[in-house]
């Protein structure tokens, strides 16, 4: 009846129909282990691995584009920390070459590498989760705990894009009129203080407007708030739960037992088998996994692989 | 039963007279009715005291009952699922930050459980057709969109009675349209009583079962037909009558052209040669503008020439561009490709829509010495547009503290002492009364006469025809057509100006100046000193005329008013 036909925005891709299907506190945990898997395995191949499946689902969910643009700091600050480290431990067996009286070693070299190796990747996680978890998913999770942190959370959601655009817009009207332009520096300073002494004053006197709204619309009127959950945790989600749960603590162990094994001083410790790295792997790999295999079968977002 | 019955009422602010004396109304339940009055009169307050959370602080006596419960013992719980109030801003109401959360929270407030909760949301979302908005962020949602969620947000707490205080003020004719239709829906599907305070009752009349008149501290019963201007004609001195011939309302143009012709004769012709001559102030030439490389174009190849001392009107759907096209010619934007020519750009100003955006001081005086130091007015002259603006007596109030006519007026007020050869001004009469905009169209007339250029950008196809020299349509990102104005509208069948209170109140108040005027309004303009104006001779162009049937109408001189030009030299 109210023409409201125009379609809005909404916040998923098309692409990522596998993860919109599932439960946000699936969603959040599975980036979670990844993340914390990342931070925790100090070793060249599960970082390389990480590193890799993070920048394949960067790309797949933000854009190819987007991924490279990444990639174009990321490759630098990952060469940095490698040649910085050396400077500041000269641990190691094998001297590489001296710089004025420092020795610097290949084990600090990789050390450093490896570093800035995991700081790229956990960028690129942070990056992809984002194109995944959007506020109202995050909020799902935490608001369901904390309802009185999630309805905060959500007025402030509400109040920051409407103070950015109005701040925008404030900024606008001043440059269209000639006689306010500012003509020196000092006035340039004092049109910033302006801005922001207008859209406090705006916002102030909007707020009491707010605050009658909320009243009205009973704030207040029972000592116990209810919250509407606008997701419910079903069988599929206990699967798919089960099954992120069995891989992530498989990878664990096996990336615990690697790394025990692994050392980067005095000298490089071995390399285990190849299929010691499997596990880890496939989990890095799960969401880019999820989300091809999904879009290929082109099914109703309730397959699991 | 009664679902609301008021009792002798009376109300008083703090140290302030009685607002209102022994108001008494009774509505039955499953009425829709119209609260009317002129701004300030306590439309507000009377609604307001209905609902005891929201009811302002002050003196009151006699007594309020809802559904015969006295209001002011009604717990929080219970007035909020007896009573809904919907104010005029949208914007300024809603609380989340997605749809889904705004309907819910009314009713997490309230402690509804969760399946309770997904059954009331399903039932409105579906009632007003929002099912595809549910997830969407309300920053991506359209001003209309917005209103029609605050309504259901406040549906779905199952309100008996519901209270709007100008609820469409902020919205386009066609939001204002479907907002309307959805309470008509409410009412009499629902029986749910609706009372809404308005200033435009003329687009509301048709919905209500009965209407109320806030004067000299009354409340009175009003017939609804006394918004119907839909029979309105206008004789040649402009007075308005009611026309008894059945034909009259089906006749296109009876009225506009009996306007247009009086009021803009000789105007729109000196528009027009102006444009030939190659008199324009600004000329767009070819231009496409988005925002962002991923968005469609908003403006692709548009062309328009303005004249300089003219008022011309932008006008057009919602989307259509017409603010992007203001704020590309006060160059707030830059980006598009294509010709933006501003000679006027040393000397600009622009009205936003929301005077806020303007104000930053604690009083109107203030407010309008912000620029003096730059500009160098006197003090004479900061009091006497004061006085001219109607504003001497609120010179110590708070901005915020004015009415929205009085804010629109004092940041008119605060761009002129600026002395700008250009104005453009952004949705000027929204949320006015017709008071209100007549003042402002008396404002822009005389400034006009002074040679000031004016553009606005407007929803309001009345004013439009009251006071533009000439109209552009922007459609598809083109400008449709640029027309002098009684050209414009003649040739429309579906787009055209309807009689409303603002035109009816502009046509008695210029009838009578059009005459006794006269000689004095020629003086001003031929000593008025800008370029534009000056040279112009009415005689020649009137006799230049196409429309030669009222020539004799058009004798006088252009359209005046009170204030002599002199005023804002």
């Amino acid at each position: 009846m109210i023409a409201l036909g125009e379609q809005t925005r909404e916040t998923q891709t098309s692409k990522l129909h596998a993860f919109d299907s599932l439960h946000p506190t699936i969603q959040l945990g599975c980036f979670a282990a990844i993340l914390i898997l990342t931070m925790v395995t100090i070793h060249p191949i599960f970082l390389a691995l990480s590193f890799v499946a993070a920048f394949s689902f960067c790309g797949f969910a933000r854009g190819w584009k987007t991924a490279l643009a990444t990639l174009a700091w990321q490759a630098p600050l990952v060469l940095l920390c490698a040649a910085i480290n050396p400077l500041f431990s000269s641990a190691g067996t094998t001297t590489l070459f001296h710089l004025g009286s420092k020795a610097v070693m290949a084990e600090s070299v990789v050390f450093g590498g490896c570093m800035g190796l995991m700081l790229a990747a956990v960028i690129l996680w942070f990056c992809a989760a984002s194109a995944v978890l959007t506020s109202d998913k995050v909020m799902a999770v935490l608001g369901s705990r904390l309802p009185s942190i999630g309805l905060m959370v959500s007025m402030t959601m509400r109040l920051v894009p409407q103070f950015v655009e109005r701040g925008r817009l404030i900024e606008g009207n001043l440059r269209a009129v000639s006689a306010a332009a500012p003509q020196n520096s000092q006035e340039v300073v004092g049109g910033r203080i302006r801005l922001v002494s207008t859209l406090m004053g705006w916002s102030m006197e909007d707020s009491l407007e707010r605050a009658d709204a909320m009243k009205a619309r009973g704030w207040g009127a029972t000592k116990t708030r209810t919250t509407y959950k606008r997701y419910q945790f079903r069988r599929f989600d206990a699967v798919a739960l089960a099954l992120c749960g069995v891989l992530g603590a498989l990878s664990a162990v096996s990336a615990w037992l690697v790394c025990s094994r692994w050392q980067f001083y005095p000298a490089l410790g071995s390399l285990a088998p190849w299929w010691a790295y499997l596990p880890f792997a496939l989990f890095m790999f799960l969401p880019l996994l999820a989300c091809i295999s999904e879009n290929v079968r082109g099914g109703n977002g309730r397959n699991l692989l | 039963m009664n679902a609301l019955t008021i009792s002798d009422f009376t109300f008083s602010y703090p140290e302030k007279d009685p607002l209102f004396t022994d108001v008494s109304l009774t509505l039955e339940e499953g009425s829709f009715a119209l609260l009317v009055g002129r701004t300030g009169c306590g439309k507000t307050t009377l609604l307001r005291a209905i609902k005891s959370e929201l009811a302002p602080a002050g003196n009151r006596c006699g007594l309020i009952e809802v559904f015969g419960r006295n209001t002011f013992t009604l717990t929080t719980y219970e007035s909020a699922s007896m009573i809904g109030h919907v104010a005029q801003s949208a914007e300024n109401q809603i609380v989340c930050d997605s749809v889904w959360h705004e309907l819910a929270f009314g009713l997490e407030n309230l402690g509804v459980s969760q399946a309770e909760m997904r059954r009331r949301i399903a039932e409105v979302a579906s009632f007003f057709d929002i099912e595809s908005l549910m997830h969407a962020p309300v920053t991506s949602l359209s001003g209309g969109q917005k209103q029609a969620v605050t309504l259901a947000s406040i549906l779905v707490m199952q309100p008996k009675l519901l209270l709007l205080d100008e609820p469409t003020a902020q919205l386009d004719p066609v939001a204002e349209k479907n907002f309307l239709h959805a309470l008509f829906r409410i009412n009499r599907e629902l029986g749910i009583t609706v009372v809404v305070a308005t200033h435009a009752p003329e687009t509301m009349r048709a919905y209500a079962h009965e209407a109320f008149c806030i004067t000299d501290k009354r409340l009175e019963p009003i017939s609804l037909d006394e918004f119907d201007f839909s029979d309105f004609v206008f004789d040649e001195q402009g007075h308005g009558e009611r026309n008894h011939d059945e034909r009259g309302y089906d006749e296109p143009n009876h009225g506009e052209r009996n306007h247009g012709e009086r009021n803009h004769g000789e105007r729109k012709k000196k528009a027009l040669a102006e444009l030939s001559e190659n008199n324009t102030a600004l000329s767009l030439h070819d231009v496409f503008f988005r925002y962002t490389a991923h968005e469609p174009w908003v403006l692709r190849g548009l062309d328009v020439d303005i004249a300089s001392g003219s008022i011309h009107a932008i006008i057009g759907a919602n989307g259509s561009g017409k603010s992007t096209l203001l704020h590309l010619i006060a160059g707030i934007l830059k980006r598009g490709r294509g010709q933006v020519k501003n000679k006027l750009s040393a000397a600009q100003a622009l009205l936003p829509q929301n005077p806020k955006a303007l104000f930053v001081c604690d009083s109107a005086y203030e407010e309008l010495q912000e620029w003096q130091k730059r500009c160098g007015y006197t003090e004479a002259r900061l009091a006497a547009t004061l006085e001219r603006f109607g504003l001497s007596a609120h010179a110590d109030q708070h901005p915020y503290d004015l009415s929205g006519g009085q804010q629109q007026k004092l940041a008119l007020a605060k761009l002129l002492l600026t002395n700008p050869d250009l104005l453009l001004l952004d949705e000027p009469t929204k949320g006015l009364d017709a008071t209100a905009k007549c003042e402002i169209a008396e404002i822009l007339l005389s400034l006009r006469d002074v040679g000031t250029t004016i553009i606005l950008v407007t929803h309001d196809l009345s004013f439009v025809a009251c006071v533009a020299d000439s109209a552009t349509m922007l459609f598809d990102g083109q400008a449709t057509c640029t027309e002098a104005l009684p050209d414009f509208f003649a040739q429309n069948i579906f787009y055209r100006p309807r009689v409303d209170a603002f035109m009816l109140r502009w046509r008695e108040h210029q009838a009578p100046l059009n005459k006794g005027v006269h000689a004095a309004n020629r003086s001003t303009t031929t000593g008025a000193t800008t370029g534009a104006t000056t040279g112009a001779t009415p005689g020649k162009s009137a006799s230049e005329g196409a429309h030669a049937a009222n020539r004799s109408t058009t004798t006088g001189n252009a359209p005046t008013s009170s204030i002599s030009a002199g005023d804002f030299l």
